[in-house]
């Protein structure tokens, strides 16, 4: 795993109907450090999706550079891992076939891939669905072959859309703290973007709102690990923070 | 009353049991129907014959050998033609569905020929090629181009991006995606294509062998007509009905179900 | 980075805009043709030239049998067409309307489906002699089967609870069918027209063909007799046309209108 900065990232494009340029994102910069789990919220609309997507390449920059690990980065690659709010795992495929999809790219055996479906799945919990179809899985399970997937094939980043935003409230809070388990397994570096601002106190060590396209404001968040539901909805330093952000976030 | 509910009730287990069973049944009725009205003779049986003329009829012509052949050479028609047209079509489709300058200008082209149709172009091929099985082919293989090249384009765009967004960030290169993610995406499409496509190239093919042949079930309907033997016609278009009838919903449709369904992509019509 | 510039209003253009852009291949086509024909010098009886095939089409319509045909196609097609769905929709319905009888005659709609228009103009030209009314039965069974299947499976889908809340409601059996059920199944009756015909005019051009003396299969036909390809050429061109008009100006239209308006059905 690796870090990632964001220099002086804007985004302009032009808007056929207004005939104008419209500026989403505006002089954003940020710093994710190693093994950091960054979560970035702000209201409907302010850009963090977008953020995301030129993170990720799938949308051209206008403005400022993307480093990971000091390289300055364009286009989509297998070092900016992605998992998609519509976990996006190809229906054709295995859950085994969509979680070793990343190696076979980069030409990995298949007695090698095995043995990373093997220890991936575990990680998930998913060992008992290997040879399922993705449409003959829960969404809660769907979306944890979307984790590994991205997982699996090692990237330096692990960016994450709103990954729990479609599931039901009970099964989002178990794979939140499931997440946060292979996280601190794992501890890939991770930029999360969601609009649900308890979820992102959770889940993050460092919380930053965005507004209008630019950084309004960064919140650590302490809170000791390992964390679980059970414990923060009654931590009374979680819901400090949680209102903190909250605040912010309504103010922008 | 009671007695239709059971007689309901065993249909209904027999055919949950033995699902052919419903393709089949719902014909007894009509059949006998037929032989009802062929009986009280309201038509001369010049015009409609019973089931049971048809019956000796086909028996005739399956000894005679002249069914099997004509079936035969229709059959083959149809496989030369269906082959080289999807040979030919799935390609082109992926070319026009991958381009997007490819797709902007073919597209009102396809449209445009495709609305032509098969059956106009018979007498220019006919003025180019002649009576033969050239003009044939061709007619197959275009009828079945359109569908197969329309469906693919259609099937290609309708991936979800989001897959093939994930698919670049697992690092796969565009012509990985294209076969990973793209065809396999446009399958269920392309297999409707080819359903669509081959249900007009046997159309086309009828018309080709009514309006051109020298051989084949089209041919035989229309040289009965002319002998004026309507068994002949009738058995004719039996054959026509049944043969398709099996290999769309025994062949075709199940492979649809097979891809489409299975992944979650299609649902049951 | 400027914030200003024109403002668009995309929409009073947007039509004539997307219709050149739908003519230009074609247009290109034509000069890619005329350029092929002379620089090749193409056989005229093979294949003629543009400027003759506008002068062939041009004395069809001065002399008035372009109308003759095209008028005579588009009636038998009219005719055929509409007693077929005037007919189909109600039986449609009717046998739709139970689930089990509708799953049991379903096998019978989808055979005679598969059988309709072309394979019949054996038999019609039998029953019917060869003429209008031949052809005008060939274009009712393509259409008629098609619309039929499709108007019980429309009904057949429409799902309980829709029909359950109506009678809830205090709907009528023909309030049900009016509000309810028609509406239900529009979208699927309005393919099964598109599909059947696609169908009919198929089967129109080829019955044209060898049972009648005028319409444009005849035109084709007559022409092929004559070798003078490029009254063939041109009729195809017309053929071409109507369907394209036909069907892109007035079916899929209509088939948008109605099913993805209500969001019911995905199209195919």
């Amino acid at each position: 795993m690796k870090s990632l900065a964001l220099e002086n990232l804007s985004k302009t494009y032009f808007d056929p109907y207004r005939g104008i340029q419209h500026t989403a994102i505006k002089d954003v910069s940020l710093k994710v450090n190693e093994g950091d789990f960054v979560a970035v919220v702000g209201p409907s609309g302010c850009g963090k999706s977008t953020i995301l997507n030129m993170i990720a390449g799938f949308v051209p920059i206008t403005g400022g550079r993307i480093l990971v690990d000091g390289r300055e980065v364009k286009g989509p690659g297998p070092d900016r891992g992605v998992v998609f709010q519509s976990h996006a795992l190809f229906p054709w495929k295995t859950v085994t076939e969509n979680v070793t999809f990343g190696p076979k790219m980069r030409g990995v055996g298949k007695a090698e891939r095995a043995k990373i479906a093997e220890e991936y799945l575990a990680l998930a919990g998913l060992s008992h669905a290997a040879d399922k179809y993705p449409a003959e899985l829960s969404g809660g399970m769907q979306q944890r072959v979307g984790v590994v997937r991205a997982l699996a094939n090692n990237p330096d980043v692990l960016l994450m859309d709103e990954p729990f935003a479609s599931v039901d409230a009970q099964t989002r809070m178990t794979l939140q703290e499931e997440l946060t388990r292979i996280w601190e397994e794992r501890r890939p570096t991770v930029v999360f973007i969601t609009h649900d601002v308890t979820e992102a106190v959770f889940l993050a060590n460092r919380v930053v709102v965005l507004s209008k396209g630019h950084v309004l404001s960064e919140v650590d968040i302490p809170l000791e690990r390992p964390r679980s539901w059970d414990k923060l909805n009654e931590d009374d330093q979680f819901k400090a923070l949680s209102n903190k952000v909250l605040q912010l976030v309504r103010s922008a | 009353m009671i007695a239709l509910y059971s007689i309901w009730g065993y249909y209904a287990r027999w055919t949950a049991r033995w699902p052919a069973l419903a393709a089949f049944v719902p014909f007894i009725p009509l059949i006998a129907i037929w032989a009802f009205l062929a009986w009280l003779e309201i038509f001369p049986r010049v015009f409609l014959p019973g089931p049971i003329d048809v019956v000796e009829k086909a028996w005739e012509l399956l000894y005679k050998g002249i069914l099997t052949d004509y079936l035969a050479d229709s059959l083959a028609r149809l496989a030369v033609g269906a082959a080289a047209g999807m040979a030919i079509a799935i390609p082109l489709g992926v070319f026009v569905g991958l381009n997007k300058k490819a797709h902007d200008f073919s597209w009102p082209i396809l449209l445009f020929f495709q609305a032509i149709g098969d059956i106009a172009w018979l007498p220019i091929l006919l003025v180019w090629f002649g009576f033969g099985l050239t003009t044939m082919t061709f007619v197959i293989v275009y009828t079945v181009l359109f569908p197969v090249v329309l469906n693919t384009v259609l099937g290609m765009r309708s991936v979800k991006p989001d897959l093939r967004r994930a698919a670049q960030s697992l690092g796969a290169s565009p012509a990985r995606i294209l076969f990973e993610v793209t065809l396999p995406g446009a399958l269920p499409n392309i297999i409707t294509g080819l359903r669509n496509g081959l249900g007009y190239g046997w159309r086309a093919l009828i018309a080709a062998e009514i309006i051109v042949g020298t051989s084949g079930i089209g041919f035989l309907m229309f040289d009965a007509r002319r002998a004026g033997s309507v068994e002949e016609i009738v058995v004719g278009m039996i054959v026509l009905g049944v043969l398709w009838y099996i290999v769309d919903s025994w062949l075709l449709a199940p492979i649809e179900r097979a891809t489409g369904q299975r992944w979650g992509l299609v649902t049951a019509r | 980075m400027s914030a200003d510039g024109v403002t668009f209003s995309p929409v009073p253009y947007a039509r004539t805009w997307r219709a050149l852009k739908f003519m230009a291949p074609l247009l290109l086509l034509v000069v890619l043709w005329q350029v092929v024909v002379t620089a090749f010098d193409v056989n005229p009886r093979i294949f003629p030239d543009v400027p003759t095939v506008l002068r062939a089409g041009w004395s069809t319509i001065e002399d008035g049998s372009l109308a003759a045909h095209v008028g005579a196609s588009l009636w038998r097609v009219s005719v055929g067409t509409v007693l077929a769905i005037l007919t189909a929709v109600p039986l449609g319905i009717a046998m739709g309307v139970s689930r089990g009888v509708s799953d049991f005659l379903t096998p019978l709609f989808r055979f005679f489906s598969v059988l309709a228009g072309i394979a019949w103009i054996p038999i019609a030209t039998l029953w019917f002699g060869y003429g209008f009314g031949a052809i005008t039965f060939v274009i009712f069974n393509a259409v008629f089967f098609v619309v039929a299947y499709n108007t019980l499976l429309g009904v057949s889908t429409i799902p309980m609870p829709l029909r359950h809340a109506a009678a809830a409601l205090g709907a009528s059996r023909w309030q049900t069918l009016t509000e309810i059920l028609l509406p239900g199944a529009l979208p699927n009756i309005v393919t099964g027209i598109r599909t059947g015909m696609g169908f009919a005019w198929r089967g129109l051009i080829a019955a044209e063909m060898i049972a009648t003396n005028v319409g444009l299969g005849y035109m084709l036909f007559l022409a092929r007799d004559f070798y003078r390809t490029e009254v063939i050429v041109f009729a195809m061109i017309v053929i071409g046309v109507i369907w394209l008009v036909l069907d892109r100006f007035l079916l899929a239209p209509l088939e948008r209108a109605t099913v993805e308006r209500w969001g019911l059905v995905q199209q195919s």
